[in-house]
C-alpha cells in the first residue's frame, strides 16, 4: 500500500504540472484530490499489521511462558518486580531481596537469593519537566505518549500520587494483549515501571501492586532509590 | 484490524473516483470543491468503517484534513458574506 500511495502522489504532481502548463484548473483539482488519496494511503500503510502481530504475541507468549517456569523453579513466583537503572542499562528485576543494583542481565545470586534480570529498552521520548514530580502529571504524559501514542495499546492512563506510592490506571486495554495479565510479566507494568524510573530519574522502582480493575489495570509503584 | 482497514480505503477510493469524475465532467474549476469534496469523503468512509487505527500519524492526518475542510468552507462563506 505504501508503494502504491507514493505512486499515485508521483502521479498526481505530474497531472498537477501537467494542468498548470494548460491552465486547466479543474484538472488541477482532480490532481490535488489524487494526491489526497495517495498521501492517505502513504500514511495508513505504517498501520500495525495483523500477520506480524499474531507472529509478535506468539513469540512473545512463549518468551512469557519460559520466563514463568523459570521463575517457578527459583521460586520466585510471588516475588516483586524492580526496575533498577544503570548509566547504560535499565533492568527488570525478579528478587526477594529488594533493590539489587549488584545484578547482571540473566539468572544469578546476589545476596543469597536468585534472581533473574532482564534489560528492558522503550523508545526514547523527550522529556522535559513542567510539573512538579509528586503531582505524576509528567509520569502521566509520558506514559499517554508512549501506551496511546505510540503503541495504541490502552484507551486512557491516569497517574496520581498518595502516601509515596503512584497510582497507575490503564483502561481499554488491547485484546491482544489482555491474556498477558495473567503471567507475572506483562507490557503494561514494564512500560510503567521503566517509564516512572525515566521521568523520576529514579535508580531503583518497585512494583508493589497490579490489579485488575474493569477493562483495566491499576498498577501500584514506589520509589525506592533516587 | 486489518480488513476495516482495506474496506475503509476501498470505500474512500471509489467513492472519491465517483464524484472527482463526476465534478470533472461537470466542468467544475474550484480546486477547493474537489479538495472538500474529497475530505467530506475521507470523513464518511471513516464513520462507516471506523478502521480504529489511532496512531499519531492517523491523528495528525485526521487534523489537519479537519482544519484544511474549515479553512475551505470558512473562505467559501467569507466571500458570499463580503459580495
Amino acid at each position: 500500500m505504501l508503494v502504491l500511495g507514493i505512486n499515485i502522489v508521483v502521479v498526481a504532481i505530474l497531472l498537477a504540472v501537467y494542468s498548470f502548463v494548460i491552465m486547466d484548473t479543474g484538472l488541477l483539482g482532480v490532481a490535488i484530490s489524487l494526491a489526497l488519496v495517495g498521501g492517505v494511503m502513504v500514511v495508513y500503510s505504517t498501520a500495525p499489521q495483523d500477520p506480524t502481530t499474531n507472529f509478535l504475541l506468539n513469540y512473545s507468549k512463549n518468551l512469557v511462558n519460559v520466563l514463568t517456569s523459570s521463575l517457578e523453579d527459583l521460586d520466585l513466583l510471588d516475588s516483586k518486580i524492580w526496575i533498577v537503572r544503570r548509566s547504560d542499562t535499565t533492568l527488570a528485576v525478579f528478587s526477594r531481596t529488594p533493590c539489587l543494583e549488584d545484578v547482571d542481565p540473566g539468572i544469578g545470586f546476589s545476596g543469597g537469593s536468585p534472581y533473574i534480570a532482564i534489560p528492558i529498552e522503550i523508545p526514547a521520548t523527550e522529556y522535559t519537566e513542567t510539573a512538579p514530580v509528586e503531582s505524576g502529571e509528567d509520569v502521566e504524559r509520558m506514559l499517554r505518549s508512549l501506551l496511546i501514542d505510540e503503541f495504541s495499546i490502552c484507551r486512557n492512563v491516569g497517574v496520581s500520587y498518595e502516601d509515596g506510592l503512584y497510582r497507575v490506571t490503564v483502561i481499554g486495554l488491547s485484546s491482544s494483549l489482555n491474556e498477558f495479565m495473567k503471567y507475572p510479566l506483562d507490557p503494561y507494568t514494564v512500560i510503567t515501571l521503566a517509564t516512572i524510573s525515566r521521568v523520576l530519574g529514579a535508580r531503583c522502582v518497585k512494583l508493589v501492586d497490579r490489579r485488575s480493575i474493569p477493562d483495566g489495570v491499576e498498577i501500584f509503584i514506589k520509589v525506592e532509590k533516587d | 484490524m486489518r480488513n476495516r482497514l482495506y474496506i475503509f480505503i476501498t470505500i474512500y477510493i471509489v467513492l472519491t473516483d465517483i464524484a472527482i469524475t463526476a465534478l470533472y465532467l461537470l466542468n467544475e474549476k474550484r480546486v477547493d470543491a474537489y479538495v472538500a469534496i474529497n475530505i467530506l469523503i475521507y470523513y464518511t468512509s471513516y464513520a462507516i468503517t471506523r478502521p480504529s487505527i489511532p496512531t499519531s500519524r492517523v491523528r495528525f492526518l485526521n487534523i489537519a484534513l479537519l482544519l484544511l475542510f474549515i479553512a475551505i468552507v470558512g473562505y467559501r462563506v467569507y466571500e458570499v458574506l463580503t459580495r
